[in-house]
C-alpha cells in the first residue's frame, strides 16, 4: 500500500507539472488552426534592415536582414534615393531572419556620405546612412600586422605600463592599497558603462528593433556575469586549495574580464577602420592608450598583495591586453553588429563579476568596511579619472 | 560532483553564445550555379549568380499573379475616346460616355512592386475623353468603390456639373454628367472628394481634349500624363512617370518618323512636388499652353509645369536615332520619368494617316 501511495503521489507530481505545459500546446495547436480566424486582424508590417554595406569596387553591398514578421521581396534598391539596377544574392524572397546580399553598382567617392535604400513588393523602402564611404578591407598580411600593432598599442603596452605601477602599490599601507583596490574596481565600473553604452548604441544603429537589443544586451551581461562568478568562485576555491594563491586568481580574473572588454574594443576600433568613420590618428590611439594603462593598475593592484611573480604578471597583461589585436582583426576584416554586442555585453559581464569580486576582497580584509574614506575615494578617483582619459578618445 | 557541474555550465554558456553568433551571423545559401548579367547606368555589365533587380531595363514583368489591372502604357499613349456619337435634335454631336470608379484594385506598378490605386475604367491615369468643342458630352458616372468618388472636369461647365459638391455614394452610387465641350485645349479631369490629395495621387485623374471645330493639322498624336507615386504614404513621391510606369518608355521607345508632325498632349499630374518639367532631346518644340491658342507661346526644348498645368507640344525630327525626353529635374527622371523617342527614317515621304477626329 505504502509503495502504491508513493508512486501516486510521485505520478501526480509529474502530472502536475505536464499539465500546464499540455495547455499551453493546446492553446497552440488551437491559435495556428482553427482559431486563426479569431485573431486575423490587423495588418502584419513587413520590416527589413540593412545591417551591413560594404564599398567593393565599383559597388556597394548592402547586407540585407528581414527582420519583420512576414516573409518579404526585395524589389528594388537606391542610391541617395535614386533607383539604380542592382542583383540580390542568392535571391530577392527572404523568409523571417533571413539575410540576402544586395550589389548595386555605383561608382562611389571615397570619404563622402551616402543613403542606401531597398524597396520591398509593397512599396515600402528602408534606408540605411553611411558617413563617409571608405573601401571595404580586403584582408592582407599588410592590413593584419596593421591591426596588430594598432591592437597592440592600444591594448598590450598600456597594459603593460599599467603593470609598472606594482613595487609602488606594493610599498604602501594598507590604507593606501584599499584605496587602490577601489580605484581599480572604479575604473572597472567605468569600463563596463561604457562597454553597455557602446552595445546599445550599435545596437541601435545596425540592429533591427526585432533583436530588443537593450534587452539582448542586458540578458548577455547578466548571463556573462552568472558564468563568470560561479566559474571564478570556484577558480577561488580551488587557489585556497593549492599552489596558486589568492591574489594571483583575482587578478587573472580581472585580466580576463579586461581582455574580453578590450576584445569589444578592439571588434570597436577594427569596424571603425573597416567602415570608414574614424580617421585614425596618432591623437586617438594616443588616447586610447593613456585610458588604457588604467587597466594595468586594476591587475597590478591585487597582484602587490603575494610574491613578485613577472613571469604570470606578463601573461596577465597579455590576456588582458592582447584581444584588442583579435578584436581588430575580427572587426576590421568580418564585422558584424551582432557578434559586436554580444562580445561588448559579454566584456560589461565579466567587469561586473570582478567588481564584486574585488569589492568582496576589500570587505574580507579591511574589516568588513566598505565606507573607509581610502575606499569611497578610491572609487570615486577611479571613475573620474577614467571619465577624464575617455575625453582624449 | 561541483566541478563537473560548473563545467556543464559554463559548456551551455559557451555552447549558447556560439550557437547564437553562428545563427545569427551573416549567412548566404549556396549561390546559384547558372549567372546572369546585365547592364548598369554607366553601361558597365555586372555578372550575378542571384537575381536582377532592375526597373529601368526589365522588358518583361513575370508574374501578374497579384495585379488586378493590366495597363499597357504604349496603349495608352494613343488612345482617345470619342464615345458614342449620336446627333441631338438641333443637328449638334452627342458624345455619351460611361466611366465606373473603383477603389480595391492592385496594381504592378513596377516590377515586383504593388500598390493598391484607385481607378476611372480600371487604370491609371483613366481612359482620354475626346470630343470636339459644342458637342455635347454625357458621362454616367458609376461609383463602385468603397469611398465616395466624383469627377470634376477642368473647363467651362455649369456649377452643378463641377464634381465638388455633388458627392456620389459608394457601391454603386451615379450621376450623369452633362455640360457643352469647351473650351479648346487640354484639360485633366479628376476626383473632387476630400481629402483631394488622396484621391489625386491614388489615381483618380484622366485627360479630357477638346479640338477645334476646324481640325488641327494631321498629326502622329499622343498623350503623356506626367505623374507620381508616394508607395509609402510620406507625401513624397517614390516614383515618377510619363502614363504611370517607371522607366516604361525608356525600355520600351516610342516608334515615330522624320518629317512627319507629332503631337503630344502633355498633362502634369504630379502632387507633393511643386513643379515638373520636360525636355526633349535633339529637337525643340512649338508649345500651346493649355492648347487654348493656336499660336504658339515658345519654341523651346524644355518647359515648366505646376500642378494640372498642361499643353500642347508639335515638333518634327529631321535626323533618324534614339533620342531621350525626361524630366530635367534629374531626381523625377532618375525615378522613373524618363523615356525614349525612336525615329525611324520616314522613307515613305506622304504623311501616314492618323486615326484623328474620327
Amino acid at each position: 500500500m505504502e509503495v502504491n501511495n508513493h508512486n501516486s503521489s510521485k505520478g501526480k507530481v509529474i502530472a502536475s507539472g505536464i499539465i500546464p505545459f499540455a495547455f499551453v500546446i493546446l492553446m497552440m495547436v488551437y491559435i495556428f488552426g482553427p482559431g486563426a480566424d479569431l485573431l486575423d486582424f490587423g495588418t502584419p508590417l513587413p520590416e527589413v534592415t540593412i545591417e551591413k554595406v560594404d564599398f567593393i569596387g565599383s559597388e556597394i553591398h548592402a547586407t540585407v536582414r528581414n527582420t519583420g514578421p512576414i516573409p518579404v521581396e526585395v524589389v528594388m534598391a537606391d542610391i541617395n534615393d535614386r533607383i539604380q539596377p542592382a542583383a540580390v544574392e542568392p535571391d530577392r524572397f527572404l523568409e523571417r531572419f533571413e539575410t540576402t546580399l544586395v550589389r548595386i553598382p555605383f561608382e562611389w567617392n571615397e570619404a563622402e556620405p551616402y543613403i542606401i535604400g531597398i524597396t520591398i513588393e509593397d512599396g515600402t523602402r528602408f534606408e540605411k546612412e553611411v558617413e563617409s564611404a571608405a573601401p571595404a578591407l580586403e584582408p592582407s598580411l599588410d592590413l593584419a600586422i596593421f591591426f596588430a600593432i594598432i591592437g597592440t598599442y592600444v591594448g598590450i603596452i598600456p597594459v603593460m605600463i599599467g603593470l609598472l605601477w606594482l613595487p609602488f602599490i606594493k610599498k604602501i599601507s594598507k590604507q593606501k592599497f584599499h584605496f587602490f583596490l577601489a580605484l581599480t574596481a572604479g575604473l572597472l565600473l567605468f569600463l563596463a558603462i561604457d562597454s553597455i553604452e557602446e552595445a546599445i548604441e550599435v545596437s541601435d544603429e545596425s540592429l533591427a528593433g526585432s533583436f530588443n537589443g537593450s534587452l539582448l544586451v542586458a540578458t548577455v551581461t547578466i548571463l556573462s556575469f552568472l558564468g563568470l562568478y560561479y566559474s571564478g568562485n570556484k577558480l577561488v576555491e580551488r587557489a585556497s586549495s593549492s599552489k596558486l594563491a589568492k591574489p594571483v586568481a583575482i587578478a587573472l580574473m580581472i585580466s580576463i574580464g579586461i581582455g574580453l572588454h578590450n576584445f569589444g574594443e578592439g571588434l570597436a576600433i577594427g569596424a571603425a577602420v573597416g567602415l570608414g568613420s574614424v580617421a585614425f590618428s596618432t591623437f586617438l590611439i594616443v588616447g586610447f592608450a593613456l585610458h588604457n594603462t588604467t587597466e594595468g593598475i586594476a591587475i597590478a593592484a591585487p597582484m602587490s598583495r603575494g610574491k613578485l611573480m613577472i613571469g604570470k604578471l606578463a601573461a596577465m597583461g597579455m590576456i588582458a591586453g592582447a584581444p584588442a589585436i583579435f578584436g581588430a582583426w575580427i572587426g576590421g576584416f568580418s564585422y558584424s553588429p551582432f557578434t559586436s554586442v554580444i562580445f561588448l555585453s559579454i566584456g560589461a559581464g565579466a567587469i561586473f563579476q570582478v567588481i564584486v569580486v574585488i569589492m568582496k576582497w576589500i570587505r574580507d580584509e579591511g574589516d568588513h568596511n566598505l565606507s573607509s574614506a581610502s575606499v569611497a575615494s578610491g572609487f570615486a578617483v577611479g571613475m573620474l579619472v577614467m571619465y577624464l582619459t575617455s575625453i582624449l578618445v | 560532483m561541483k566541478s563537473n557541474r560548473s563545467s556543464v555550465m559554463i559548456l551551455l554558456l559557451s555552447l549558447f553564445i556560439g550557437f547564437s553568433v553562428i545563427a545569427l551571423f551573416p549567412t548566404f545559401s549556396n549561390a546559384q550555379s547558372e549567372s546572369k548579367t546585365f547592364v548598369t547606368h554607366s553601361g558597365s555589365v555586372i555578372k550575378t549568380s542571384g537575381e536582377i533587380i532592375d526597373p529601368v531595363y526589365t522588358t518583361t514583368v513575370p508574374e501578374y499573379t497579384e495585379s488586378t489591372i493590366e495597363f499597357d502604357p504604349m496603349e495608352y499613349l494613343r488612345e482617345f475616346n470619342y464615345g458614342n456619337v449620336s446627333t441631338l435634335p438641333d443637328g449638334s454631336a452627342l458624345r455619351e460616355f460611361t466611366i465606373i470608379a473603383d477603389d480595391d484594385q492592385i496594381m504592378e506598378v513596377s516590377p515586383g512592386i504593388f500598390f493598391n490605386v484607385w481607378t476611372f475604367n480600371g487604370t491609371v491615369p483613366g481612359p482620354t475623353i475626346r470630343a470636339t468643342e459644342g458637342d455635347t458630352v454625357r458621362i454616367k458616372f458609376i461609383n463602385n468603390g468603397s469611398k465616395e468618388h466624383t469627377m470634376h472636369f477642368h473647363g467651362i461647365h455649369p456649377a452643378e456639373m463641377d464634381g465638388v459638391f455633388e458627392i456620389v455614394g459608394s457601391g454603386g452610387g451615379q450621376f450623369i454628367y452633362e455640360f457643352e465641350a469647351g473650351p479648346v485645349g487640354v484639360h485633366p479631369y479628376h476626383c473632387h472628394v476630400m481629402p483631394l490629395e488622396e484621391h489625386i495621387v491614388r489615381g483618380l485623374y484622366g485627360v479630357f481634349i477638346v479640338d477645334p471645330k476646324e481640325e488641327r493639322p494631321p498629326a502622329d498624336e499622343m498623350v503623356m500624363v506626367l505623374n507620381g507615386l508616394d508607395m509609402d504614404f510620406d507625401g513624397e513621391n517614390n516614383f515618377y512617370a510619363a502614363n504611370t510606369i517607371p522607366f516604361y518608355y525608356q525600355h520600351h521607345p516610342i516608334q515615330i518618323n522624320t518629317n512627319e508632325l507629332i503631337r503630344v498632349y502633355v498633362v502634369n499630374m504630379v502632387e507633393f512636388d511643386p513643379i515638373n518639367n520636360l525636355h526633349l532631346h535633339g529637337n525643340l518644340y512649338n508649345y500651346y499652353p493649355t492648347g487654348t491658342d493656336i499660336v504658339p507661346s515658345a519654341y523651346t526644348d524644355m518647359i515648366t509645369l505646376s500642378q494640372t498645368e498642361r499643353g500642347i507640344m508639335e515638333f518634327e525630327y529631321d535626323y533618324p536615332g534614339k533620342y531621350l525626353f525626361h524630366a530635367h529635374k534629374v531626381e523625377f527622371s532618375e525615378k522613373g520619368w524618363v523615356g525614349v523617342f525612336l525615329v525611324n527614317d520616314n522613307q515613305d515621304e506622304n504623311i501616314q494617316d492618323s486615326d484623328y477626329g474620327s
